[in-house]
């Protein structure tokens, strides 16, 4: 495995009686779109502040590049954040926070923070304190996808925009994808993690409990399928991989698969079908399966 | 079974959000008032006072200028009302103008009224409730004040009528903070304009009282008008009832202007684009002197121009009191030894300098502390900033503008008394201003202190060495303390410069409590959660 874009190690975190965060061991490699789950409250937002140093550990390490978080002077040098709710002074332009953020920040790539500027139709000559949500965010986007740091760390960046916009995000994820930087990104759009994450960790009341690739979280979970028959629809209880089977009227049969298909395929093989539907679920369907019971 | 609960009357709510905001300070405000009056009259000591000696008194411009127009010092309650009634009023009136501000225009700011508008309300009822509930606050202090000087044994008409200006004042303040939030977009706009009119009402009182052919000045301020009341004295309720009708028509234009205007912009528009300007954003010092020159500029108007006056008054000052030895023992035990020269003159009234300057270095770390409270600090500290880097920066730019601000200070002095020859030298006014730079840095050092480990109490704690200290002497010296008690005070360390030489031992005993302040506030700063 090559190297860590950031990586937590037991990582807790206590405020008062409440555990927000509780031993969190994640590793994100370099190189990866890693997208970050969990309903509000989860741990999300605390996990990146203490990815950056702003929020201190009760126990464990996070570490950015090999770096400990807390060493800000050296991890800050090689990321850029987008916060979730993101606050400017509200009497500079934005063309002057984006001045200052290239000025104090890792370093920026003028040329491609005036390319962004213009397909994320920002106006930047307007005081901070006109714009919108969306517009504050564009602005926070702007300054982080144009640093071209090797680590962006976005926390629901795209909570404000609009679609166009929205399809902007992905392409400008997609840039840093192919320029190598890592891209940690927290968010509920999960049509938007689905399209452009390779893995996703989901975290659940202060526990991360899933790791997997958007395709492996599919196979792990149960496909849908809806069959009808000509004739007598075949008895499918019992065979290995068959779940939640109903009769829908006397020639349809629905069930899920959770598995391998090949024992229900069989069976189904014997029977004249007449029409079949399988259906992988989608993230989201996946999602309210972890949270549907036990939220938080 | 659905239990919908029954909507308030949203006037009663609104009412019951804006006490919530402010009774604690209120409290504050009112104990203070009350009890420093009642302190004055019961340690007032009654001397045979030599009638043609105050009839000289209250003629002399200079002490008019400074102390407000003298009467009735021959009765307790006379000498308490002269003796505190301008601080008191100026600080009453800062509180409600800032409270007024802030649970109006910061709270809309902040993006709170949005919620809170979406109900069953408007803007002008909300901001008709919140300023009728802090309008409320004057009332109480100025009833608690009279009370406590009754109680104390001051004439009650004297009293009552103090209490009541004292509460005219503060309700001015309370509708001028009002009208300002609606005028301005931002908070820090409405307040740097009701300042400038603040300073301006406490300049007109000064002039007005000094000059007997610009006299009419008075009727123009609040400051003005409550010293013409003459409590103790002639006890007039025309000046009183002006002040309160101009304070009632505030208050209905503040609500009338919130009628006006749409939800989160100010009467004034403001320039909607504009080319950018960049200079000053290349790192996080010079952003820090970026952000604090605005207020600078404007801190060191109202601070030039209000020593500019005691510059131009102090020869007939300093004369008046060789004159009149009596008067100069008086003084002294009202906190003013030495004013019989010039240089005692300048050093008396340059060590009240230490509080506008120490509320400034707290106002300034505040600012602060309220970016990173509404998360502006975020983008910078994802940047390669360490929080030491920019503690470090907002405290030496705090620091060196204060210096400015007392430069300042010393050069309007020197430029006053040079316009009338009083033969103050400039090298010795600008050693008079520096002198309460010790007292500046404890400010200073409270303020990060509280910035590490509170930091929701940076303004109130950074302020305290200076307005807590000031107000700890005024008493101290009225009540004739021990000494002890006088020396919890920093201002009691203060060297008379430049009449005498600069305490450097004390100097350098504020200088290490400060630094202890500073490392304490640094190490808090960087162990804990910062809210972005």
């Amino acid at each position: 495995m090559g190297v860590s874009a950031l990586r937590t190690e037991n990582l807790s975190k206590r405020y008062g009686r409440l555990l927000a965060l509780d031993n969190l061991s994640l590793d994100v490699a370099a190189g990866e779109v890693f997208g970050f789950l969990g309903p509000n409250g989860a741990g999300k937002s605390t996990t990146i502040r203490l990815l950056l140093g702003l929020a201190r550990p009760t126990a464990g390490r996070a570490r950015i590049f090999d770096t400990d978080a807390a060493d800000v002077a050296t991890t800050h040098r090689k990321l850029a954040y987008v916060p979730a709710d993101v606050a400017l002074w509200p009497r500079m332009t934005g063309a002057e926070v984006l001045d200052l953020l290239a000025r104090v920040g890792p370093g920026t790539d003028t040329a491609y923070r005036d390319e962004l500027i213009q397909r994320f139709a920002l106006d930047v000559s307007k005081p901070a304190g006109t714009y919108s949500t969306g517009n504050r965010q564009k602005v926070a986007l702007i300054a982080a996808f144009a640093t071209r740091a090797p680590l962006l760390v976005l926390d629901e960046p795209t909570s404000g925009l609009d679609p166009l916009m929205e399809l902007q995000f992905r392409q400008a994820v997609g840039v840093a994808r192919d320029n190598g930087q890592t891209v940690f990104l927290s968010s509920h759009q999960l049509a938007e993690v689905e399209a452009v994450c390779d893995r996703v960790g989901i975290l659940r009341a202060g526990e991360l409990v899933e790791v997997a690739s958007v395709a492996q979280l599919r196979r792990l979970h149960h496909t849908e399928v809806a069959a009808t028959f000509t004739g007598t629809p075949p008895d499918l209880t019992g065979v290995l991989g068959v779940d939640g089977l109903h009769n829908d009227g006397v020639a349809t049969v629905r069930f899920t698969l959770n598995g391998s298909p090949t024992a229900a395929l069989r069976a189904l093989a014997d029977a004249d079908v007449a029409t079949i539907v399988v259906r992988e679920q989608s993230l989201e369907e996946i999602f309210l399966a972890y949270y549907g019971q036990n939220a938080r | 079974m659905i239990a919908i609960t029954a909507p308030a009357r949203p006037e009663r709510v609104l009412r019951g959000l804006a006490v919530r905001q402010v009774r604690r300070a209120a409290l504050v405000v009112t104990t203070v008032c009350a009890g420093m009056s009642a302190l004055v009259v019961v340690g007032y000591q009654s001397e045979a006072l030599d009638p043609a000696a105050l009839a000289a008194l209250a003629r002399n411009p200079a002490i008019r200028t400074l102390f407000g127009e003298p009467v009735a010092l021959d009765q307790a309650g006379g000498f308490t009302v002269w003796r505190t009634g301008t601080v008191l009023a100026v600080l009453l009136g800062v509180w409600a103008m800032l409270a007024a501000t802030r649970i109006t225009r910061g709270e809309e700011d902040a993006g709170r009224w949005s919620l809170l508008l979406s109900g069953g309300t408007t803007l002008a009822v909300a901001v008709r409730q919140h300023l009728g509930v802090l309008a409320v606050v004057p009332v109480l202090a100025g009833a608690a004040t009279a009370a406590a000087m009754i109680a104390s044994e001051a004439d009650i008409t004297g009293s009552v009528l103090h209490g009541i200006g004292l509460a005219a004042v503060g309700i001015f303040f309370v509708a001028l903070g009002g009208v300002s939030a609606q005028m301005f977009s931002s908070r820090s706009a409405a307040n740097g304009a009701a300042a400038a009119a603040l300073v301006g009402g406490l300049l007109a009182r000064m002039v007005g009282d000094g000059m007997p052919a610009l006299a009419w000045l008075r009727w123009l301020s609040p400051f003005g008008l409550m010293a013409l009341t003459r409590p103790f004295d002639t006890n007039r309720g025309l000046p009183v009832a002006v002040l309160a009708c101009a304070a009632l028509l505030l208050l209905a234009l503040a609500g009338g202007l919130a009628a006006w205007r749409d939800v989160g912009a100010g009467i004034l528009v403001t320039a909607d684009s504009r080319p950018a300007r960049t200079a000053l954003l290349g790192s996080v010092p010079a952003f820090a002197v970026r952000r604090t020159l605005r207020p600078l500029a404007a801190w060191s108007a109202g601070i030039g121009a209000y020593f500019l006056l005691p510059g131009l008054i102090a020869r007939s000052m300093t004369e008046f009191l060789t004159d009149n030895p009596q008067f100069a023992a008086m003084a002294a035990q009202a906190g003013f030894p030495a004013l019989g020269t010039v240089e005692g003159y300048a050093a008396t009234l340059f060590a009240l300098l230490a509080v506008p300057v120490g509320v400034f270095v707290a106002v300034r770390l505040a600012a602060v502390a309220a970016d990173e409270n509404a998360r502006r600090l975020t983008l910078l500290l994802a940047a390669p900033v360490t929080r030491l880097r920019l503690l470090a920066a907002e405290v030496a730019v705090a620091g060196c503008a204060a210096l400015v601000l007392i430069t300042v200070a010393g050069l309007a002095m020197w430029a006053g008394t040079a316009t009338v020859h009083a033969g103050l030298g400039m090298g010795d006014a600008i050693a008079g201003a520096w002198n309460v730079v010790p007292i500046v840095v404890l400010c200073l050092g409270a303020a990060v202190l509280a910035l590490g480990w509170r930091p929701r109490t940076v303004a109130a704690v950074g302020a305290l060495p200076a307005v807590g200290g000031f107000m700890w002497q005024v008493i101290a010296d009225s009540v004739d303390a021990p000494s002890w008690v006088r020396a919890l005070s920093p201002f009691a360390h203060l060297a008379a410069v430049p009449a005498t030489a600069p305490d450097w031992p004390a100097a350098s005993v504020m200088a290490g409590i400060a630094a202890a302040g500073a490392v304490a506030g640094t190490i808090g700063y960087r162990r804990r959660d910062l809210s972005a």
